[in-house]
C-alpha cells in the first residue's frame, strides 16, 4: 500500500446560492499523477482553491501527507511541500526572470537548493538564456515554464497544475506533455485539463467532477469510456 | 528597478550633511532646508510603503502626529529628555501605526488607500477633540527645542542632527530595499497572491512593513515639532500625506534617488510661494494630475525608463551590426 499524499473528504462549498462543491472526497498517492476533468463551472478550480488555502470550505476535511490542511494559509502549505499554479499565467512580470526565481528561493533557503540543482532546472526548462528578461515579455509557453520553475524551487512533493497547457499551440502542448511526463520523476503532481491528450498521456488516475459532484475515479482508458462522463462531458469517445 | 549607485549614495550623504553649514549664514534658507529634510524623511518612509510595499499609506502624517503630540507631551508635562522622548514617541506612533493598519491588512490598492484614508480622518478628529494631549484647534506653541549637555540644540545644531537622521533614514531605506525583506517587499507588490503561493508570508511583511514606515513617520514627526516650535491638528493632517505622496511619485517611487529629486524641487516650493497661498495649493493639485497621468514613474522612473530604451537599442543595434559581419 502505497502512502497517502492528499486525502479530502466531504468537501464542500457555496457560494450564495450556488453549489460550488457537493461532498467531494478524494485521495492522491506519493509518486502519483492525479487528472481532474469536467465541464466549465463544475468545481474543478474550486477544489484546487480549497486544498491549496485560497478559499475556505464550508464543511469537510483536507490533509496533506498526514497533515490536517484545513485552515492553513498558502505560505504554509508552500512550506510543508503543496503548492499550485494558477489557470490564467501568474509571474512578477515586471521583474526579470532571475528575480522571480530568487523571489521563490527566499523561503527555502534553509532547505537547501543548491546553485548546480538551479542551474539543472533551469537548463531543463530551458530558460537559462532567458534570465535578464522580464518575465512580462516572455512568451506564454515561458511563462508557464518560469511557474514550473518557481514551483520547483521550492521543492514541492505535490503541485497542483491548473489546465498547464491552456492557451498553448499545438507543438507547444506536445512539449508540454514531455516536460510534465519528466516532472514525475520529481514530484507527485495534481493536474486540471480539458485538454485529453494530456490526462490520456500523463494521468494515472482521473477525478471527474460534473456539477460540484464526483462521479467518477479510475484509471484514463475507462473514464474515457465511461457513458456519464462521455453524456455530460466529453460529447465524444476520446479513448 | 535600479538603485542609485553606492558611490552616488555616498556624495549624496556626505552632501547632505553640508549643506545646513553652507546654507547657516542665511536663516530662511536654512529654515527651508530644515523642513526639506524633514519632508525628505518622511518621504523616504512613504517609499518603502508606497515604492516597495506598494501600498499608499494615507494615514502616514497622522502616525506623524501622534509621535509629534506625544514627544511634546513626554517633554512638557513629564519633564523627560527630548532625546528619551522621541524614542519612546516613536515607537508607541509605530504600534498605533501596526494596530491602525491591522484592519486593512488583507486590502490592497484603491481599497487600502480608502481604508487609511478614513484612518487619516479619525486620527485628524482625535487631535482637535483630545485638547488635554494637544490643545485641540489652537495647537501647541512655544515648543522648547531639544535638550543637549545642558543647553538647547537649535539654530545649525538642529539642522545638522535633522540632516543626520534623514541621511540615516536613506541609507538604512536602501538598505532594507536591498535585504530580502526588501526582495519580499517587492514581490507583495508585483502579486501578493503570487507571493504567498511561493512562500512569502504576505501579511507577517506587511506588518514589518507599516511598523517601519511608521517609525519614519515617528521621527520626522518628533523632529517636526522642535523644529517648527509650534503643531496644530492641521501639521498632520490629510494634505500633508498627499504631499509627501507627492514628493514620492513625482520623484519616482521603487527608487531611492526618486523621493530625493522629488523633496528637492517640491518641498521648497510652499515656503518659497508663501505670498500666494491659493496658487500654491492649485500648483499642487495640478502637480498630482500631471503626475498621475503622464509619468506613472516620476521624473527619475522616466529617466531610466528612457536610458534602459537607449541601452537596449544600442545593444540591438550592435547585434544587427555582429550579424552582418
Amino acid at each position: 500500500m502505497s502512502v497517502r499524499l492528499l486525502e479530502v473528504s466531504g468537501l464542500s462549498k457555496r457560494f450564495g446560492g450556488v453549489v460550488a462543491l457537493k461532498n467531494v472526497d478524494g485521495h492522491s498517492v506519493a509518486g502519483e499523477t492525479l487528472g481532474m476533468i469536467g465541464p466549465n463551472g463544475s468545481g474543478k478550480t474550486t477544489f484546487v482553491n480549497m486544498v491549496s488555502g485560497h478559499i475556505r470550505p464550508d464543511s469537510g476535511t483536507l490533509g496533506f501527507a498526514g497533515i490536517d490542511i484545513a485552515g492553513s494559509t498558502p505560505h504554509q502549505l508552500a512550506e510543508i511541500g503543496l503548492c499550485r499554479t494558477y489557470q490564467a499565467v501568474r509571474v512578477f512580470s515586471a521583474l526579470p526572470v532571475r528575480q522571480n526565481i530568487d523571489n521563490a528561493r527566499l523561503l527555502l533557503s534553509h532547505r537547501g537548493l543548491d546553485s548546480a540543482e538551479l542551474g539543472e532546472l533551469t537548463e531543463w526548462l530551458r530558460l537559462d538564456t532567458r534570465l535578464d528578461v522580464d518575465a512580462g515579455s516572455l512568451t506564454l509557453f515561458e511563462q508557464r515554464r518560469l511557474e514550473l520553475l518557481m514551483r520547483l524551487v521550492l521543492k514541492p512533493r505535490l503541485i497542483m497544475l491548473d489546465e498547464p497547457v491552456g492557451g498553448l499551440a499545438v507543438t507547444e502542448v506536445t512539449e508540454m506533455i514531455q516536460l510534465l511526463k519528466e516532472l514525475r520523476a520529481r514530484c507527485s503532481i495534481f493536474v486540471i485539463e480539458h485538454t485529453m491528450r494530456v490526462i490520456r498521456e500523463l494521468a494515472d488516475r482521473v477525478m471527474v467532477l460534473i456539477a460540484g459532484e464526483k462521479v467518477a475515479d479510475g484509471p484514463p482508458a475507462d473514464i474515457l469510456r465511461n457513458k456519464r462522463v462521455i453524456d455530460e462531458y466529453l460529447g465524444t469517445r476520446h479513448a | 528597478m535600479k538603485l542609485a549607485s553606492d558611490r552616488a549614495l555616498w556624495i549624496f550623504a556626505a552632501a547632505a550633511l553640508a549643506l545646513p553649514i553652507i546654507a547657516d549664514g542665511n536663516k530662511f534658507l536654512a529654515f527651508v532646508l530644515g523642513m526639506t529634510y524633514i519632508s525628505l524623511l518622511w518621504a523616504t518612509g512613504m517609499n518603502l510603503m508606497y515604492g516597495f510595499v506598494g501600498l499608499m499609506p494615507l494615514m502616514f502624517a497622522g502616525v506623524a502626529g501622534i509621535a509629534g503630540y506625544a514627544v511634546v507631551h513626554l517633554t512638557r508635562e513629564f519633564g523627560w529628555s527630548f532625546w528619551l522622548a522621541m524614542p519612546v514617541a516613536t515607537v508607541m506612533a509605530a504600534l498605533a501605526g501596526v494596530a491602525l493598519g491591522l484592519p486593512s491588512l488583507r486590502l490592497k490598492g484603491f481599497y487600502f488607500t480608502l481604508c487609511s484614508l478614513v484612518i487619516q480622518t479619525v486620527l485628524t478628529l482625535a487631535f482637535i477633540f483630545f485638547p488635554t494631549y494637544t490643545n485641540g484647534d489652537t495647537g501647541i506653541n512655544q515648543i522648547a527645542p531639544p535638550d543637549w549637555f545642558g543647553g538647547q540644540l537649535k539654530g545649525l545644531g538642529l539642522e545638522l542632527m535633522i540632516a543626520l537622521f534623514t541621511v540615516v533614514g536613506i541609507l538604512l531605506c536602501a538598505w532594507i530595499v536591498r535585504s530580502p525583506l526588501g526582495q519580499r517587499f517587492v514581490a507583495i507588490r508585483e502579486d501578493d497572491i503570487l507571493a504567498e503561493a511561493i512562500g512569502i508570508r504576505v501579511v507577517r511583511c506587511k506588518i514589518i512593513a507599516f511598523f517601519i514606515v511608521s517609525l519614519y513617520a515617528g521621527v520626522g514627526g518628533c523632529f517636526y515639532s522642535v523644529y517648527i516650535g509650534f503643531v496644530s491638528p492641521r501639521a498632520f493632517d490629510v494634505l500633508v500625506s498627499m504631499n509627501i505622496w507627492l514628493f514620492v511619485a513625482f520623484g519616482g517611487r521603487g527608487t531611492i534617488a526618486g523621493p530625493i529629486i522629488g523633496t528637492a524641487i517640491l518641498a521648497p516650493i510652499p515656503f518659497l510661494l508663501q505670498e500666494l497661498q491659493a496658487f500654491k495649493d492649485i500648483l499642487s493639485g495640478v502637480l498630482i494630475i500631471v503626475v498621475t497621468l503622464l509619468m506613472p514613474g516620476g521624473i527619475y522612473g522616466a529617466w531610466l525608463a528612457r536610458r534602459r530604451r537607449t541601452q537596449k537599442a544600442m545593444t540591438d543595434s550592435a547585434r544587427v551590426q555582429e550579424s552582418r559581419v
